[in-house]
């Protein structure tokens, strides 16, 4: 999601919580080999350290994927001065009290963990450090001046002495820590900036690290959700004598009481739903599969995506009031009547997010408190919320995290907790682990928001482009402010630049939410647009794009961060440089190129495709980084990596069929993802900012990666497809 | 619901159980053993992979009638201590991102290896194409198995 907009919301989601019966919490089971215990010292909200030196890093913002883990423990561990191999992680209980937003809190998403996380750990990290040095000098007798640390310990300097950071632990842990800590220069960097293995891989690959869907707490109870299968519908009448006649089926209750919410300002949809509570998982399910309900359909009974698709086409096709606008606006209103111009329009469909952990929440409402158990990327807005709808006060919300499955977006929204913990109130205060079927996420879940982007461009005699149009058509708002002022990510020197957004909310057939870079996905598709002016003017799509930037040049968009053309060339250069552009594939293949900021990041990609039947294949993608710091190079390849891979997939086999109301696909046999053999090469190369401070790279390369692609299957059939799935027979929007 | 005694991992256990309950939720359910993890339920994704007499089976779809009597191996219990050379070579190419599809993959990879000491590139794409990874590690998946197969060489030539 875009990130000046998340990082606008968090102060709302923070503040304000008491969380008094707090204590260190519990852990996820697989976790308690390295969770704090009585015999370890708490130097600040972050870190413990045991006797034997073992360290403890609290990882406080969520992992799900991202590698958040191992990049902030690096960055931490950097500043302490620790042997990286001693520090393990351990994901504490929600706190809001603890965490607070001067902490970073919990919430995660939009690419800010290491932006955000970095100076807050950083001076977590020296404190800790310069209060062991402290315990040391003490010790010693000597002053603070005369030691400092290195690889785990104190030294002395002059005497040489050395004393282990376990030893110091506890007698540092009673100093009062200073108010402010020397942080190291980034030259002197050791951890930072060297490949790390995840931190939790041991037991990843031993199958013990614990996701939400492994909670098990004392009394629980499985419960499966018959969802109604048409947005907004609800639950006419049902019939649950066969499903309450299977064994192990105990309760048939309905969500109704939460159904149909709206989540304030940030948007969820809660569908009212049958719930089926059984001793196992598995009774729930058969006892879900003999229950029969009548459904109100409601005002989306007839809804096709076909229908939705034309209606977005017409607007799309509609100049409105411009969100904003460079150089003179008439400009952009005399395309019309321009002796050079083009138009398109391009579409980034509704995609589903296919969270290989699906939504799952175990709940248990106690009257007056709960406690949850869950993977989430924002417990704050849960807690609000639960609070809001059942009047439970926040310190009496009680949520243990998890590392996910998966997250991109889905799970920073709260409506899997709210359902689950509505359950377990209607099924008599007793613990629920609800459990989203695979069907269930594709046919009853949020999607990203569809995009309709519709381009226009005009050039003089000389083919000097002078005037840039786009019209954006979107289901979702991040809130309801936006995009008041932001303008989409357009870094080329055009004179003439307009911007026009309608929100097609209302008229959505399904919930939109945030999906892997939210907005920046259909925002990147003007990379095709620029490739399809740069064809139509018989120009090199590398030397075009480089033809409208300028080094140095900066261009307001609307946010904190501007956009640097001086980047942008950079990025661009360096995918370059890594690939064979000027020597040109033979008949059947092509080479396409595109660059994109997300936040204060950017990148490049180069993508090489093979057609053959109308088929494509991705062999190869090269993909050049501007993330400024890199923290982790492996994480953040890795991160580089499956960016393409998610980006393929919605190529590939994305877009939600929609008919009577209901999504047709179904399982992974009809709504397929990318799989080992259809991988290509990808190669992940970064521009040198080691002493730049680090800006994120969740979701980078997936928006670039789709105009790569769809150009480069121009360069090899001279068919421009203009929205996904990627099919070659028909390719007009 | 009848008893069935499972050979799970090398200990023979006993439950009472629906004789059509996929070995799947025995194992997360009842078993403990959570490492074999739930994606789609109908032999799609490959995130329940386990061994039935040492071939790869997808867990979702197999009954425990099916399974019972038979010896079942899972991620718990592919080595004592994670020390499998595909558990090693996971850890070096650092592959995982959420992980949560992992023990799938590295119990396909598995029993891929059982079968073939030195597959070629379409063998490990054939072995691995029934498990997905939504967060798109397939780029170092490809190379650990490459790793895990230079490290058996290495141990078995000891």
């Amino acid at each position: 999601m875009n990130r000046r907009q998340f990082m606008r919301v968090m102060p709302l989601a923070g503040g304000g919580f008491m969380l008094s019966f707090y204590g260190l919490g519990k852990t996820p089971p697989a976790m308690q080999d390295t969770a704090p215990t009585a015999e370890s010292a708490a130097l600040g909200d972050f870190l413990s350290i045991l006797p034997g030196g073992e360290v403890i890093f609290n990882v406080t913002r969520h992992e799900m994927g991202q590698g958040v883990s191992t990049a902030l423990a690096m960055i931490i561990a950097e500043e302490l001065c620790a042997d990286f191999r001693q520090v393990s992680i351990t994901y504490p209980d929600a706190d809001p009290q603890k965490y607070t937003e001067a902490k970073g809190g919990h919430g995660t998403g939009g690419s800010s963990t290491v932006i955000s996380m970095t100076p807050i750990l950083r001076q977590a990290g020296a404190t800790a450090r310069e209060m062991l040095v402290q315990a040391a000098a003490a010790q010693w007798n000597t002053t603070p001046a005369n030691c400092y640390a290195a690889n785990h310990a104190v030294i002395h300097r002059k005497t040489g002495q050395q004393a282990g950071f376990g030893t110091l632990a506890a007698a540092a842990a009673k100093l009062p820590p200073p108010a402010s800590a020397k942080l190291k220069n980034s030259k002197d960097f050791s951890i930072i900036g060297q490949p790390q293995p995840g931190k939790t891989l041991p037991l990843l690959v031993t199958g013990k690290l614990a996701y939400g869907m492994d909670a098990s707490v004392p009394g629980m109870q499985y419960a499966l959700v018959a969802r109604c299968p048409v947005f907004k519908g609800k639950v006419g009448s049902y019939d649950a004598a066969k499903a309450l006649a299977v064994k192990g089926v105990s309760k048939v209750v309905t969500t109704r009481a939460v159904a149909g919410l709206q989540g304030p300002v940030y948007p969820y949809d809660i569908r009212e739903g049958v719930a089926i509570i059984a001793s196992s998982y598995w009774a729930a399910k058969k006892g879900r599969d003999q229950l029969t309900v009548n459904w109100e359909e409601g005002p989306h009974a007839h809804a096709s995506i076909a229908g939705f698709e034309a209606m977005a086409a017409q607007r799309g096709g509609q100049r409105i009031d411009p969100v904003g606008y460079t150089g003179e606006v008439n400009a952009i209103a005399n395309i019309d009547h321009a002796k050079h111009s083009l138009r398109a329009g391009y579409v980034f469909p509704y995609m589903l997010h296919s969270l290989m952990e699906p939504l799952n929440c175990t709940a248990h409402f106690k009257g007056d408190s709960c406690e949850l158990w869950t993977g989430t990327q924002w417990p704050e807005y849960i807690t609000d919320e639960i609070h809001r709808i059942f009047g439970i006060p926040k310190e009496k919300v009680l949520i243990h995290l998890f590392p996910s499955g998966g997250g991109f977006g889905r799970r920073a929204f709260p409506d899997a907790a709210i359902e689950a913990l509505c359950i377990s109130r209607e099924a008599g205060n007793i613990p629920v682990k609800v459990t989203w079927t695979r069907e269930d996420d594709h046919q009853t879940n949020f999607a990203h928001c569809y995009q309709r982007l519709d381009y226009q461009a005009a050039w003089d005699d000389n083919g000097q482009l002078y005037a840039w149009y786009e019209k954006e058509c979107r289901t979702y708002m991040w809130d309801r402010t936006y995009p008041a002022t932001e303008l989409t990510s357009i870094g080329y020197n055009i004179p003439n630049i307009r911007y026009d957004f309608e929100d097609l909310t209302s008229q959505s057939i399904i919930q939109s939410t945030a999906w892997r870079s939210v907005m920046s996905n259909g925002w990147a598709l003007s990379e095709c647009f620029v490739d399809e002016v740069a064809a139509t003017l018989k120009k090199d799509p590398y030397a075009f794009r480089l033809s409208l930037l300028v080094e140095g040049r900066e261009v307001n968009v609307g946010r904190a961060e501007k956009v640097s053309n001086t980047r942008l060339l950079k990025v661009l250069r360096l995918a370059k440089e890594k690939s064979d552009w000027d020597h040109p594939l033979p008949k059947g293949r092509g080479r396409g190129i595109a660059a994109y900021p997300y936040g204060n990041s950017y990148c490049a990609i180069i993508a090489e495709v093979t057609v053959q039947d109308n088929k494509v294949s991705v062999d190869k993608v090269i993909c050049a980084v501007d993330c400024g710091m890199v923290v982790n190079p492996s994480g953040a390849r890795n991160q580089v990596e499956g960016g393409v891979v998610w980006g393929l997939s919605a190529l590939l086999y994305g877009g939600v069929d929609i008919r009577n109301g209901r999504v047709t696909g179904g399982n992974f046999n009809r709504h397929k993802v990318v799989r080992i053999h259809e991988c290509p090469d990808i190669e992940v190369h970064f521009v040198e900012a080691q002493d730049e401070q680090p800006w994120g790279l969740g979701e980078i390369s997936n928006p670039v990666t789709v105009p790569a692609v769809l150009n480069a299957i121009y360069a090899a059939t001279g068919k421009r497809v203009r929205t996904l799935p990627v099919t070659l027979n028909h390719t007009d929007v | 619901m009848p008893t069935f005694n499972f050979n799970i991992n090398g200990a023979m256990r006993q439950f009472e159980v629906d004789a059509d309950m996929p070995v799947l939720w025995l194992l997360r359910d009842y078993a403990g053993l959570t490492g074999t993890r739930y994606g789609c339920g109908i032999a799609q994704c490959g995130a329940c992979t386990i061994h039935l007499d040492g071939k790869a089976v997808r867990s979702c779809t197999v009954t425990c009638a099916a399974a019972a009597g038979k010896k079942i191996l899972t991620i718990e219990g592919l080595s004592p201590d994670g020390s499998h050379p595909l558990q090693q070579a996971w850890i070096q190419e650092d592959v995982p991102q959420c992980g949560y599809c992992q023990a799938g993959q590295i119990m396909s990879a598995a029993a891929l290896l059982n079968t073939n000491a030195s597959p070629s590139d379409d063998a490990i794409h054939t072995a691995m194409a029934g498990n997905i990874c939504r967060c798109g590690t397939y780029v170092r998946i490809r190379k650990a198995i490459k790793t895990a197969i230079a490290l058996q060489a290495k141990t078995s030539s000891l």
